[in-house]
């Protein structure tokens, strides 16, 4: 037996003008389960403690609740000492118990249901990742467009896939989610970050629906712009000033020893419409030692087609990025935008490793920067978090550059996921919940390490956005200041005419 | 205290199904085409019963090399041959049609090749005729059948129980109802189906889910129904033995249909000891007394149950056909494609139940049960897989038979009725002893002299356990917990149900097993039948013909 002290949400609604927070003490047995203490308490401390549960074996999908701030199932998840727990962000019904029958009740299935013979391999295949579902809600309690727009959300979005896939049923389904806000999803992948049977919704169920309403015509006018921009020009932003790539050399050297290599993929937005901030990038890695190689020939990473479903000229597009890095003999590519790492990293087949800055820096180490004592937090990219499972390094860094590090949710900023373009009202309204939680944390300044963030969450935050990699840069410039050193580090080679 | 729902506490419809797992969905899929359907269910629909964690398969004689005839024989041998041989042929003859209608419907089972779907070995089958969808069959069922019922218009009604069945006269005219806060309510119907599932939440270890407290069983007693064989529990030969909360936890038999070997302690192979020629997939009953004996005496592994080692297979085929197996042993520290499970048998599924015809009538005019809570299908032993088999065929047949009753007109005083559940409320708001309290004893109890092994003694013993735990009166220290002493008194009334059949069949048969008898018969030979009980009086049949 051991004896564990927890705190539970209660609420009633016939009673309470508001959700409280009990402690409880109770004995459990080894190994218990979060449902395990939560029977301890109905049967130690108060009987009137309500909560859903069944099969008791994660397969229900009954007794999701968040355990400090994570929805899990609590049959599965183990307690433990001081742990918090609460019930989903859904309509409470009373203490840990949500209500679910409405949302599950709107769930499609396959019509007609007329025998026709047994499926293929091929289409059992297809199905068969988004089929796991045990409808426990977690993802659509925590899906950001949910909380801010009629978006069917995505476990809904996830069953529309699973018809679609299917040849049994006979209808067409797209434009039907189009309607239920396929378009307001910002591929924020917190869903799979929560699902408990880890179904990968945004990628083999959102992008996919938006591939197929992307054949029927259905794209959105914005997204077709942005296709149609890198179509013509292999950019998915306009030019509006000197890009990277129109300004350094192919390889910059570092000041003093080499102590690694990398090819750097720049993406759009660093290279066209935030080419400082990648240059300060550039010159904190000259500074650290790190020799980068620039192919001048990259082209966009595809993101933004693949998270809208215009995948139909993908292929191009990868040939170009792994060439021209690969006939270079580049083990190595550094990314510094999320999205594009991601890309890299999952949508991709790359014969070469691809990095993160944070991953870089971490890796080799970097000279410690000037620590202030202003404080600070860090908005999580979604792309850098979920997309690439970076949340420590950026962490590790920030601690060097501050003392007063301040931590806030990791919630989507609303920029990702072609939203920002095709459905700007919803993307501010998440901006503004960013606003918000950044307020809460009276941090002076938010760091973060993507360009589609940095863009977003600075047009809504009432304090300065700042990217990590600048911050460093400023740091490094602060020390040569104060020691009136200076390598020429912050001298970048020009590109040398043709 | 008592609350009875204002105005509107009757409702009225055409078929009542109480119970949304793998039967109730499919009787009241069925039911609807005839009239207005009410699928009444304790938990939310679908996510309670059995259905939704059944893991294994659905036997189906789906291959050409195979027959319905071979699968009667399984069937029959597996059961001891105590199984109705009617209701048995009913099940492998319409199986493979039922499957055709989950496919119809979307399930998404897994394929050997294009449009075969595939069939894996299970224990006392002489073909590979489990069709499976990974190790989350009964999830895929679920969600299949659920799908579909959101398509219809079958009204809903959840997170309600069923107290009592509503009798007008001998007749089943629907049920009395209690919700989550404790409102009580009233549904009439012209035909009512019994759907709720098994009852083996009265052992200490069970795989059963929440819901499987045996409540269908107690209401169609307390009507008068007949039910038969109830002495017949099966012992699932591997459920999980740490951490302690966790015991009991289903072990799916594809383990060993994938080809997991059971050891002990010293490392042996010891079904070579027990059934050469099936091994490990021998019958459940028959490797459940081996995985028991082995632990008493003193073969067992560190937490008291033996080992089950799937570790020789690739990884790859585990993480495909076993990755609920997989992902839940993981959570518990783990990895089954490196270390053993330690697995001991644990109390999984009701053969006997209501009595029931080919129509899946029971005795009592009005009302039909299928599923778990219908006896006479498996008899004294269930073949793996012919569970969500049976759901589906015998779901169907009670929803159509009742869907086909006709009209009736209730003679019925509602206010009588419901004054009378209110009282029973009343007594339980007033009542001495916490309901877990009672449960507990009664688990132990249970486990400890209505389990594997039966003498008399032991089972006069827990009768007496029984009867003193009756007599106490489980409290509601809220109106919210009327339902959970409504439940107690279910279980106790499945346990003494349990003790009285184990009682009344002298011999050792299929999954029940008297220690304190010899016998000189085989189970084809047997002198007895049935067991049957009901309000009127119990008896155990005499087979003619028989030794």
């Amino acid at each position: 037996m051991n004896t564990i002290t927890f705190t539970i949400e209660r609420f009633d609604p016939e009673t309470d003008p508001a959700p409280h927070t009990e402690t409880y003490t109770v004995d459990i047995n080894e190994g218990a389960r979060v449902l395990d203490t939560l029977h301890a308490v109905r049967e130690q401390c108060d009987p009137s403690l309500t909560y859903r549960y069944c099969c008791g074996s994660g397969q229900c999908g009954s007794c999701t609740v968040q355990v400090n701030g994570e929805p899990v199932l609590a049959c599965m998840h183990e307690a433990c000492d001081g742990m918090a727990v609460a019930p989903l962000n859904l309509p409470v019904e009373r203490d840990l118990k949500v209500e679910m029958k409405s949302y599950l009740q709107d769930l499609t299935g396959i019509t007609p249901g007329i025998f026709t013979g047994y499926l293929t391999v091929e289409a059992n295949e297809a199905i068969r990742p988004i089929r796991d579902c045990i409808e426990c809600l977690a993802c659509v309690s925590e899906c950001p467009a949910v909380a801010v727009t009629a978006f069917a959300g995505p476990t809904a979005m996830r069953q529309e896939m699973r018809i679609a896939l299917d040849p049994r049923d006979d209808r067409d389904r797209a434009s039907l989610t189009v309607d239920e806000g396929l378009f307001t999803c910002t591929t924020c992948q917190r869903c799979l970050e929560v699902c408990p049977k880890h179904i990968e919704i945004p990628g083999k169920a959102i992008e996919k629906l938006r591939e197929i309403a992307h054949r029927e015509g259905l794209t959105l006018p914005k997204h077709q712009t942005v296709a149609d921009m890198v179509r013509a020009t292999g950019r998915g932003v306009d030019r509006i000033m000197p890009t990277v790539l129109e300004q350094v050399p192919e390889v910059i050297e570092p000041v003093g020893k080499v102590r690694g290599e990398v090819g750097f993929f720049v993406g759009c937005m660093y290279n066209g419409r935030l080419p400082d901030t990648a240059l300060k990038m550039l010159a904190v890695l000259r500074r650290n030692g790190i020799r980068v190689i620039i192919p001048p020939e990259q082209v966009c990473c595809g993101s933004p087609l693949i998270r809208t479903g215009q995948t139909e000229f993908i292929r191009e597009l990868k040939r170009i990025n792994i060439g021209c890095f690969t006939k270079r003999g580049i083990e190595t590519v550094l990314t510094m935008c999320a999205g594009c790492g991601s890309t890299l990293k999952n949508d991709y087949d790359t014969p070469y490793r691809v990095i993160d800055i944070n991953e870089l820096m971490t890796e080799y180490g970097i000279e410690p920067p000037v620590s202030s004592s202003i404080p600070m937090t860090y908005h999580d990219p979604c792309h850098l978090r979920r997309g690439q499972g970076v949340t420590e390094e950026p962490r590790a860094i920030l601690r060097m550059l501050t003392d007063d590090f301040r931590e806030m949710p990791a919630r989507c900023c609303g920029a990702g996921g072609g939203v920002r373009s095709g459905m700007a009202e919803v993307a501010a309204d998440l901006g503004r919940d960013r606003r918000e939680a950044i307020a809460e944390t009276g941090a002076a300044a938010i760091v973060t390490s993507c360009p589609f963030c940095e863009f977003h969450i600075g047009e809504h935050s009432a304090v300065p956005v700042i990217n990590i990699t600048t911050l460093l840069f400023e740091s490094y410039e602060k020390r040569d200041e104060e020691s009136g050193e200076d390598s020429g580090w912050k001298d970048l080679p020009c590109r040398e005419e043709e | 205290m008592v609350n009875i729902m204002p105005g509107d506490h009757v409702t009225d419809c055409h078929v009542l199904v109480i119970g949304s797992g793998g039967a109730g969905c499919r009787a009241a899929l069925e039911a609807s085409q005839y009239g207005e359907t009410v699928l009444l269910s304790r938990t939310l629909t679908g996510k309670g019963g059995c259905t939704v964690m059944a893991e294994g398969g659905y036997n189906a004689v789906l291959a050409e090399e195979d027959s319905t005839g071979l699968h009667f024989e399984d069937t029959m041998r597996g059961g001891a041959y105590l199984n109705d041989p009617e209701l048995a042929d009913i099940l492998v003859t319409e199986s493979p049609d039922r499957f055709r209608d989950l496919t119809a419907w979307g399930s998404v089972f897994d394929v050997e090749e294009d449009c075969v779907p595939a069939q894996r070995p299970f224990g006392g089958q002489r073909f590979n005729r489990t069709c499976y969808a990974g190790d989350r069959s009964g999830h895929e069922m679920i969600a299949t059948l659920t799908e579909q019922i959101r398509n219809t218009g079958i009204r809903q009604m959840q997170e309600t129980s069923a107290i009592d069945l509503l009798m007008d006269g001998r007749r089943v005219a629907g049920a009395v109802t209690l919700d989550g806060d404790g409102t009580l309510g009233v549904i009439t119907a012209d035909a009512t189906i019994l759907a709720t599932g098994g009852g083996t939440r009265c052992y200490d270890i069970s795989t059963n889910c929440a819901a499987g407290t045996g409540d269908g069983f107690a209401l169609g007693y307390r009507a008068g129904a007949t039910l038969i064989d109830m002495e017949m529990v099966q012992f699932h030969p591997t459920g999980a033995v740490y951490p302690p909360d966790s015991r009991g936890r289903l072990i799916t038999e594809a383990v060993r249909g994938e080809g997991g070997v059971l050891k002990n302690s010293l490392g042996e192979r010891f079904m070579e000891r027990y059934d050469t020629e099936r091994m490990e997939l021998s019958t459940r009953d028959v490797v459940s007394r081996s995985i028991a004996t082995e632990i008493l005496e003193g073969r067992g592994s560190e937490h008291g149950g033996v080992y089950l080692d799937v570790t020789h297979l690739p990884a790859a085929e585990i993480e495909r056909r076993l990755p609920i197996m997989l992902e839940q042993f993981l959570q518990f520290g783990v990895d089954i494609r490196i270390q053993p499970m330690e697995v001991a048998p644990t109390a999984h599924h009701l053969m006997g139940g209501l009595k029931i015809n080919p129509d899946a009538a029971t005795t009592l005019p009005g009302l039909y049960a299928c599923g778990e809570v219908a006896g006479g299908i498996h008899g004294a032993n269930r073949l793996g897989g012919n569970a969500l088999a049976d759901t589906q065929v015998f779901g169907k047949r009670a929803g159509e038979a009742a869907g086909k009753a006709p009209a009736i007109t209730l003679q019925v005083d509602i206010d009588e009725v419901l004054a009378t559940e209110a009282a029973r409320c009343d007594a339980y708001c007033r009542g001495t002893t916490p309901p877990h309290e009672i449960t507990r004893e009664l688990k132990h109890a249970m486990w400890d002299n209505a389990g594997i092994f039966r003498t008399k003694a032991g089972l006069k013993e827990v009768e007496a356990t029984v009867s003193r735990l009756q007599n106490l009166v489980p409290k509601a220290a809220d109106r919210r917990m009327l339902n959970e002493c409504c439940t107690v008194t279910n279980m106790l009334t499945v346990a003494r149900l349990i003790i009285h059949g184990a009682l009344l069949r002298e011999e050792s048969r299929g999954a029940h097993v008297r220690q304190d008898i010899t016998q000189d018969w085989t189970p084809a030979d047997s002198p007895f039948g049935h067991t049957v009980q009901s309000l009127f009086g119990t008896a155990i049949e005499e087979r003619r013909g028989a030794a």
